[in-house]
């Protein structure tokens, strides 16, 4: 989904090149190009929004609010994603819901870490390999619904 | 008498009968000289009509007067009216006018049909098939003519020979015959008959390729690139194969590429063989000004004890015979040699595939066919089939040569593979669920001699840990959520079954394999994807038995005949299960190239990521079936297209102005565009000098780069110092554009045309990047002059750019525009005047303006130039970048709305000294802002350009 892509594409952008996972190396960025490979996909239910960057924040809001809204089968719940960068506006978004539903709603958040995957590729190609580097990122996972 | 006086006069008479004359100026004069009645005489005799019809009505005192249409105002004073009449004299004179005027009337205009005399309300839809759509009055006639026109068809019919009957046509002999006379010309491709059925085909560089879907599908197809998957058969590409020593291959190679336009053939990772690299290639120390095209390759793994290599390289077809000849001269091959022989297979009288037969026995070399017919004495009946070249080269031409001082060998591959493209993130779960590893050979016949290839393989130890290997890389990417997850370009070996042995009942297959990702998860099993997708596919599995000639051509000719395979399912006890045991002939090598999505650029990373399927010849409509009932889409070119389009890359013959195949291919589109245009009549379609486009259909990019080179010139006369160095320059200036691929300033540009306040900018603005500032810009653009750069152009707001959209620089005024007014579209050019319109008019009416009316025939004649269509400039067109209120840079070469990123999206060319002097003139919060208009509008449109690398 392109919300998902979009938050990783930003969020990755803030978090330093310095901070080296798997292969402890130390990147020369004249040898290097970095290439940021997107996060792996998770499987996607209706009811999950991944938030990002790049979106309008009332659309987002907009469209959390109607997820909640539709009935549909089984309990009135979404569940909103953010990775990175995007966090902050997870949480606003879900603060936000809350807030228009009188103290109807009720928040429960998770965070996690996920794994990202960087390619390095070098300037000049005759003379190494490409390299692959591993980073972890935060991410947030609030679960938004109507208590029974 | 004045020329206006003569025009009028010419109009009237224009629709006059021909007995009907008008007096002249001339005959004027010579009447006031001479009698009048004299004059009258003489006009008689002048047309023949009258003449014939007896003598002139003389007689009587008027007639013969008032016989023409005088005018009143000869300046003469009136003749009196007569007083009286005499009626069949005066009818008689006046016959034969009333005769043509009868004729004139009762002549229907246009068609021969008798409705052609119906006003246009009165006709009626599909009157010529049934009469009783006429009025009464005409049925008569329009029956007549219905009836000859039937017999005049039953006449050709009958002409035409007698063709055999449905029976003997569709005879399994007959048909191969009429196959092999309809690819003379243009090559099929195994798919040909599945495409033919669904595609609209079209016949290019010398084969019959589908083009688009017939059914609507453009936004499917978009959707399949981006979320699910979509196939498309890409067996046209032609595959050249050099073997050789290491070391002498790439010293021969590397004259061909340069290491600044990115990875070359020696580059580490793919001379492992562990990716598949591309490269654009050049003229042997041609870089780089004399390109040729953009090519893939791969290497085989090094296999132990010997330090030959062998390197497929894939070319687009358009480019096969350049490269071939450019490898040639490289290599020192220029002996062509009979290939080796082939390992003697006997070969079950099996039939393959009625259109795979006819190209394989067209590709095979003079020993393969003799074997084989040797093979095949049991079925004689076979009828002979004809030789059919691969649509590249005529099929007596040697497909080897062999060099004695480099010991380099070039093969020509072309059709000897099959190459099918998927696309999509779903595409390795469409492999996983369409193929399966090969299944060992049992027990009794691995210890037998075998006819096949592959209880022959099994018998070695290190092949089977190899093919478990493989096939245990294989089976993990069933787990990965997404094809970009395995490194970009990555390889994998495999030998699969025969995938028609099972095929998929029922379901809808996509959505079976969106639920299966990811759903086991051992801890053995996630480290081992783990590692799959940081590290790649490890170096072993990349190596296949497809690299082997006589494993191909075995696989080939043993391929089970579709006939026999349904006759054993059919003996199965529960229908549509596997077919166990698997017949030993029914295991391919093939072999599976990650191919990566979209790299540049930030947003939609990995987009149209995808697999290329690799597979030997007669195989393709073995796989391609199961493949299409795993639910994929199924594109053709334009699909490709659209894919590469979005992917933001070169497409190859359309982005490619300066290879000569590149500038071929855009010669035929414009002179394909100009006839489409002229079809058209005038008034019906877009005056294009009107709109200030000077070259709608091609562009002329070379006096582009002059231009641009000249004003920067003017505009900065301490450029043009009296200096060695700077003539020397001049020199070259004038040479043949280029575009330019030095991924270091296109780097550099593309820090350049952001805007400062970007967010990216903080990040990507290191210090070993300069600033953009005059000297900068100066000796970047002295260093590559006559250079065009490839960028991307998004719109802004409204609009959607077509081919040829004008790409131009925003005045001061434009910028401060966009600055305050959110709203506003952009600025629209002043329409342009025709000043042609005005010499194509004055050419058709010739020397109106001449004296005599022997020089007024002689001016009609030869009309307007051929040159001059109305719409278009003629040929020497003036400036093209200052033609219009804004300064052109370069033109799109595709332009569309872009599904991906929600707006007009177009990818361009621009001179890259103009693209410097616009962005050095443009504030630096509003830098890399362009207008575009498209070639039917006035209306220029706000869009970004961005330098992608």
């Amino acid at each position: 989904m392109s919300e998902s892509c979009g938050a990783v594409s930003l969020s990755q952008s803030q978090s330093l090149p310095g901070v080296a996972g798997g292969s402890a190396m130390d990147m020369d960025p004249v040898e290097f190009t970095l290439r940021k490979r997107l996060p792996r996909k998770l499987p996607r239910r209706r009811n999950d929004v991944y938030v990002n960057m790049k979106t309008d924040f009332r659309a987002q809001l907009a469209r959390c609010q109607k997820l909640l809204d539709s009935a549909g089968p089984g309990p009135r719940e979404i569940c909103i994603h953010g990775l990175g960068l995007a966090i902050s506006r997870a949480i606003n978004i879900a603060l936000q819901l809350q807030a228009c539903s009188q103290g109807a709603l009720q928040l429960a958040a998770n965070t996690s870490t996920v794994e990202l995957v960087d390619d390095l590729e070098p300037e000049d190609p005759d003379e190494g390999e490409t390299l692959t580097r591993t980073r972890n990122n935060s991410a947030i996972h609030i679960k938004v619904f109507y208590p029974q | 008498m004045s020329g206006a006086k003569r025009r009028i006069r010419d109009k009237k008479m224009r629709n006059q009968p021909s007995s009907v004359t008008y007096s002249s100026a001339e005959l004027d004069t010579r009447r006031d000289e001479s009698c009048w009645h004299n004059g009258q005489g003489q006009r008689y005799e002048q047309s023949p009509q009258t003449r014939g019809r007896g003598p002139p009505p003389s007689g009587s005192t008027l007639g013969g007067q008032h016989d023409g249409w005088v005018r009143g105002c000869h300046g003469r004073a009136p003749q009196e009216l007569p007083r009286f009449i005499t009626a069949s004299t005066f009818a008689m004179a006046r016959a034969a006018e009333v005769q043509s005027m009868l004729k004139a009337v009762a002549k229907t205009t246009g068609s021969c049909h008798v409705f052609g005399a119906l006003p246009k309300h009165m006709r009626r839809r599909a009157m010529s098939h049934n009469v009783k759509r006429l009025p009464r009055r005409l049925r008569e006639g329009a029956q007549r003519m219905l009836e000859k026109s039937r017999q005049a068809g039953q006449k050709d019919k009958k002409d035409q020979p007698k063709s055999k009957s449905r029976k003997a046509r569709r005879r399994h002999s007959n048909l191969l015959l009429e196959f092999n006379r309809r690819q003379r010309k243009n090559v099929w491709l195994e798919t040909h008959i599945w495409h033919a059925k669904r595609f609209h085909m079209v016949k290019q560089w010398g084969y019959c390729l589908g083009d688009r879907p017939t059914y609507k599908c453009y936004r499917a197809c978009h959707r399949a690139m981006g979320s699910s998957c979509l196939l498309q058969d890409l067996s046209y590409y032609c595959c050249l194969e050099l073997m050789g020593p290491e070391g002498q291959l790439l010293g021969a190679l590397s004259k061909l590429a340069s290491k600044e336009t990115g990875p070359t053939f020696a580059a580490a990772m793919c001379l492992s063989g562990r990716r598949q690299g591309s490269a654009v290639l050049y003229r042997a120390d041609g870089y780089p000004t004399e390109p040729l095209g953009p090519v893939l390759f791969l290497w085989r793994p090094r296999s132990e004890g010997s330090t030959d290599r062998q390197l497929w390289i894939w070319a687009h077809p358009s480019l096969k015979q350049e490269l071939l000849l450019e490898l040639q001269s490289v290599c020192q091959c220029s002996q062509p040699v009979a290939l080796p022989t082939l390992v003697t297979i006997a070969s079950s009288s099996m039939e393959a595939d009625p259109v795979v037969m006819p190209k394989g026995s067209a590709e095979e070399p003079p020993a393969g066919r003799k074997r084989k017919k040797m093979g095949r004495e049991s079925d004689q009946t076979v009828p002979a089939k004809k030789i059919v070249g691969d649509g590249t080269r005529s099929p007596a031409a040697p497909t080897s040569w062999r060099s004695d001082s480099t010991g380099i060998v070039i093969g020509d591959l072309t059709m000897e593979l099959v190459r099918y493209r998927l696309i999509g993130p779903l595409s390795h779960g469409v492999l996983a669920d369409a193929l399966t590893p090969a299944s060992d050979c049992d027990g009794p016949s691995k210890t037998k001699p075998s006819f096949f290839w592959w209880p022959e393989h099994c018998k070695e130890e290190s092949n089977m840990v190899l093919h478990q290997q493989q096939a245990h890389v294989f089976q993990q990417l069933r787990g990965l959520h997404s094809t970009a997850e395995v490194p970009s370009g990555c390889v994998l070996g495999l030998t699969v079954d025969d995938p028609r042995l099972t095929m998929p009942n029922g379901g809808k297959p996509l959505a079976r394999i969106q639920r299966q990702q990811g759903g086991d998860g051992s801890s053995a099993e996630e480290a081992a994807q783990r590692l799959l997708m940081l590290q790649g596919v490890p170096e072993p599995c990349c190596q296949s038995s497809l690299w082997d000639r006589c494993v191909r051509d075995s696989v080939a000719h043993n391929k089970i005949s579709e006939q026999e395979l349904n006759r054993m399912k059919s003996e199965l006890l529960v229908p549509g299960s596997r077919l166990q045991p698997t017949p030993l002939q029914g295991r391919v090598p093939i072999l599976l190239m990650q191919q990566p999505g979209k790299q540049t650029g930030g947003e939609m990373v990995s987009w149209g990521v995808g697999w290329d399927l690799l597979l030997p010849k007669g195989w393709g409509m073995a796989f391609w079936v199961p493949l299409v009932y795993q639910g994929v889409r199924v594109g053709g070119l334009r699909e490709a297209l659209k894919h590469s389009q979005n992917k933001g890359a070169p497409h190859f013959p359309h982005d490619y102005p300066d290879c000569p195949t590149g500038a071929q291919f855009l010669q035929e589109q414009a002179a394909e565009l100009c006839e489409k245009y002229k079809r058209r009549p005038p008034a019906k379609r877009p005056n294009y000098i009107k709109y200030g486009c000077l070259a709608p259909f091609l562009c002329p990019w070379q006096q582009l780069c002059e231009e641009w080179e000249v004003i920067v010139k003017e505009e900065d006369p301490t450029r043009t110092q009296p200096d060695p160095g700077a003539a020397a320059q001049e020199v070259t200036s004038q040479a043949r554009f280029s575009v330019l691929r030095n991924r270091k300033v296109l780097q550099q540009l593309s820090a350049w045309c952001r805007p400062t306040s970007s967010r990216g900018q903080r990040l990507r603005q290191p210090a070993q990047l300069e600033q953009l500032t005059a000297t900068s810009v100066e000796s970047l653009s002295r260093a590559h002059c006559s250079c065009l750069v490839w960028v991307r152009i998004s719109l802004l707001r409204r609009g959607h750019p077509v081919l040829h959209a004008m790409i131009c620089a925003p005045t001061p005024e434009d910028l401060a525009l966009l600055g305050s007014d959110p709203t506003c579209c952009g600025p629209l050019e002043p329409r342009h005047t025709d000043h042609f319109k005005s010499r194509v008019k004055r050419c058709k009416k010739g020397g109106s303006s001449g004296e005599s009316a022997h020089k007024l025939e002689e001016g009609a004649e030869p009309g307007p130039a051929p040159s001059l269509t109305p719409g278009l400039w003629p040929d020497p067109l003036p400036s093209v970048t200052s033609h219009c209120s804004r300064v052109t840079l370069g033109w799109a070469t595709q332009g569309d709305f872009s599904l991906t990123a929600g707006c007009g999206e177009a990818l361009a060319f621009v001179s890259l000294t103009g693209l410097l002097h616009t962005l050095l003139q443009q504030p630096p919060n509003q830098r890399g802002v362009v207008l575009l208009r498209n070639p039917a509008s006035l209306q220029y449109r706000f869009a970004k350009l961005t330098v992608e690398v």
